[in-house]
């Protein structure tokens, strides 16, 4: 309980202390970094000091799913606030319209980036349906202005279509937590304590149930980005700066699982199939559709996006198929080389200005270090072995069958055909070469060329993803040699 | 009529009352008239766990604090924030529906008929739950989801989602459960900080499109590329 309220407080606190000073300022970044590191510190020290996570409380505490994802946020969270407190300067500098929103003449950016960390922990720590909702809504509140730092029409359009389809698809989990309640009361529960429900779990009446968890599944799974819900998470992705992406990629999705996660937790034992089909159909669908979409995809944003989709329902059919672990190690990595791939992308984009495929070329000779990194990260998320991701998949084609693992083969083929192209047609090639030969009868006026000290800058900021992209490989080395000795 | 009685009745009351609102939200052409009406609606809700109350005893205060919030915050803070958007916003008060009003009043009436035959089957959780929450809720519910998508104004889309979610609150209330006063205030305060964002949202949209109609906010996508390469493609051929 004390760790956990540590980990939400001390986060909101500075949150508010950052609003009251200027945002814009050198101060707050470094208020950003010193949350970060003490977040950090203090997970190590609820994962490793029992005493800090006494269990007696009703409300928070944490078990050993949620300090996994714990510990996974809390890094993602270090490395991006670093990448952000040097990103924004060089961002200042070059891009052409730069704004933060404003809550009472004050910018909310880095506020708001803390306040999502506290939101994120109480996901993470709440032991009741009903505050995992209030803090999962939470989430979304204090992330929709961060998707808007740039104030173009296209990040508000972004922002508006993920306030309104999130919140109506967190509404349905709101629902379904009320039927819970309805559940619970049936098996003589009154409240929405986690364990208690658990304890009771077999006489929860089951309709009530399977309604409450089909809501809950529908509300979580717009969160998480499960297809046919996922219609938020494009658009919000490629708009939002790239560190705000990484965080929405690798940290938010993970939490939003874990919502799900806590309802199959309580699950009757005569429902788990009934819920783990469900998960597997929806995670089926997400592989599809991310599939359908990356392939011929123009905006390499969009489609970093949709590879989350992909990602988030193969952990979901990994989840389904009672991999619990494996589902585990497929997000960890995920949100790993994700996060690494989102930070890449901003470089590129403050780079170059665009989010076009076509415009952007050869920046392995322009931005060799963000090259290398790019390609890396995009084989390892294609798991590519020894990516941690190909562990997982591998291990999820040989529990799931002949007929669904050939299905999840083509499937990633067809992902890993379409990603491969897109990054090839960047990394090769000479600048403006493809925007050239698309807009032949236009006479469109070439992008300008980035100056050197503009790719010098962007260098620089390859220094995060250098460190993220060498633990996921040293992670998959680590995981590969144990599948080969022990075959899963 | 002893005091008992007159609550047994009060409840039934709420409950039309709260379903004429559903009808009149999906005819009012004005947004001001709108804003009132889910106004009402947050009025009526709030006064549903009081007049669930038996009254032998003296309400508990959980019960007093949470039913004073809601009508504090759905009834007077959150209209007052809408009203006050759409004023700095300079939203025109017309609503230009996608759907007619005499359609949105039938689909509406759609809606509730299939709540009610929907919801008869349902078993009643306690004794004192009125036969008319389950439905009613529902019907608000699909009220609410009906306006956000059949509205063009983002500001009339957020007070789809209130609907919505009065809905959700109402079905909560009816069924008489209780899940503590901590969830409790999390939730309204979750929802007033949404419609807060959602109003600097719209503030924003309207600067920077001179419109808040939603269904122009559509360049986003990947239709709509795909579309402009093929045109392009048939203009060099």
């Amino acid at each position: 309980m004390t760790g956990a309220l540590f980990l939400i407080l001390v986060p909101l606190t500075a949150a508010v202390l950052t609003y009251f000073i200027d945002g814009r300022t050198k101060t707050a970044r470094i208020i950003l970094i010193l949350t970060a590191v003490f977040h950090a510190i203090m997970t190590a020290g609820v994962i490793f000091l029992p005493a800090l996570r006494s269990d007696d409380s009703r409300w928070l505490g944490f078990d050993d799913l949620g300090m996994t994802v714990l510990a996974i946020t809390s890094l993602l969270f270090l490395a991006v606030s670093i990448h952000t407190a040097f990103w924004i300067p060089a961002d200042r500098h070059y891009a052409h319209s730069h704004s933060h929103i404003l809550l009472f003449g004050k910018p909310v950016f880095l506020p708001a980036m803390m306040a999502f960390l506290a939101t994120m922990s109480m996901v993470i720590a709440a032991k009741n349906f009903g505050l995992l909702w209030v803090a999962v809504e939470a989430t979304t509140l204090v992330s929709a202005p961060l998707i808007c730092y740039h104030l173009s029409p296209g990040s508000l359009e972004a922002m508006w279509k993920y306030l309104l389809i999130c919140s109506v698809g967190i509404a349905l989990a709101l629902f379904g937590t009320i039927t819970m309640t309805v559940a619970a009361a049936s098996a003589d529960v009154h409240g929405l304590n986690m364990d208690a429900i658990k304890t009771a779990s077999e006489n929860l009446n089951p309709a009530w149930f399977k309604a409450a968890f089909i809501f809950m599944l529908a509300g979580y799974g717009t969160k998480m980005g499960l297809a046919p819900f996922h219609t938020w998470l494009p658009d919000a992705h490629s708009e939002a700066p790239g560190s705000i992406s990484a965080l929405l990629s690798g940290a938010l999705l993970n939490c939003s699982f874990l919502g799900i996660i806590r309802v199959l937790d309580v699950t009757p034992a005569d429902l788990q199939d009934f819920a783990h089909d469900l998960l597997i159909t929806l995670g089926m669908i997400s592989l599809i559709v991310a599939a359908f979409f990356i392939i011929r995809q123009s905006d390499f944003k969009r489609m970093l996006a949709y590879s989350s989709v992909e990602h988030m329902g193969l952990a979901a059919i990994l989840w389904g198929l009672g991999a619990e672990t494996y589902a585990l190690i497929h997000m960890c990595g995920h949100s790993i080389i994700k996060m690494s791939l989102f930070l890449l992308a901003g470089n590129i984009l403050l780079a170059y200005g665009t989010r076009t495929v076509s415009e952007v070329g050869g920046i392995f000779g322009k931005l060799p270090r963000n090259a290398v990194l790019w390609l890396t990260g995009i084989l390892l998320i294609c798991g590519t072995p020894p990516s941690p991701l190909f562990v997982t998949e591998f291990l999820l084609v040989k529990s799931a069958g002949p007929v669904l693992g050939s299905v999840v083969l083509l499937l990633l083929f067809a992902v890993f055909a379409g990603m491969s192209m897109v990054c090839l047609n960047m990394c090769m090639g000479t600048h403006g070469h493809g925007h050239h030969h698309h807009h032949h009868g236009h006479a469109l006026p070439l992008p300008p060329e980035p100056d050197t000290l503009r790719l010098k800058t962007t260098e620089k900021l390859a220094l995060v993803p250098t460190f993220t992209i060498l633990l996921a490989l040293l992670g998959g080395i680590v995981l590969t040699i144990q599948l080969v000795r022990y075959g899963g | 009529m002893n005091t008992a009685s007159f609550f047994e009745n009060f409840l039934p009351a709420l409950f039309a009352l709260l379903l004429a609102m559903d009808l009149l939200l999906a005819v009012s052409s004005r947004l001001l008239h709108c804003i009132r009406l889910v106004a009402f609606q947050g009025l009526i809700i709030g006064l549903i766990p009081l007049a669930m109350w038996q009254w032998t005893t003296p309400p508990h205060t959980e019960l007093i604090v949470i039913a004073g919030l809601n009508i504090a915050l759905k009834c007077a803070l959150i209209p007052y924030l809408l009203a006050r958007t759409m004023r700095s916003a300079h939203v025109c008060r017309e609503l230009e529906p996608l759907v007619g009003y005499g359609t949105s009043l039938l689909i509406v009436l759609a809606a509730a008929a299939f709540s009610f035959f929907f919801c008869r089957e349902l078993p009643l959780p306690g004794e004192n739950v009125s036969f008319l929450a389950a439905p009613v809720a529902f019907t608000t519910i699909l009220t609410g989801l009906f306006l956000i998508v059949s509205r063009k104004k983002a500001i009339t889309q957020a007070i789809g989602f209130l609907t919505f979610e009065n809905g959700i609150t109402a079905f909560g209330a009816g069924m008489a459960l209780e899940y503590g006063l901590v969830v409790e205030l999390g939730i309204l305060l979750d929802v007033f900080v949404l419609v807060f964002v959602m109003g600097i949202a719209v503030f924003r949209i309207s600067r920077e499109f001179q419109h808040i109609d939603s269904d122009r906010l559509n360049t986003l996508g990947d239709w709509s590329g795909d579309d402009e390469n093929e045109a392009e493609m048939k203009g060099e051929n």
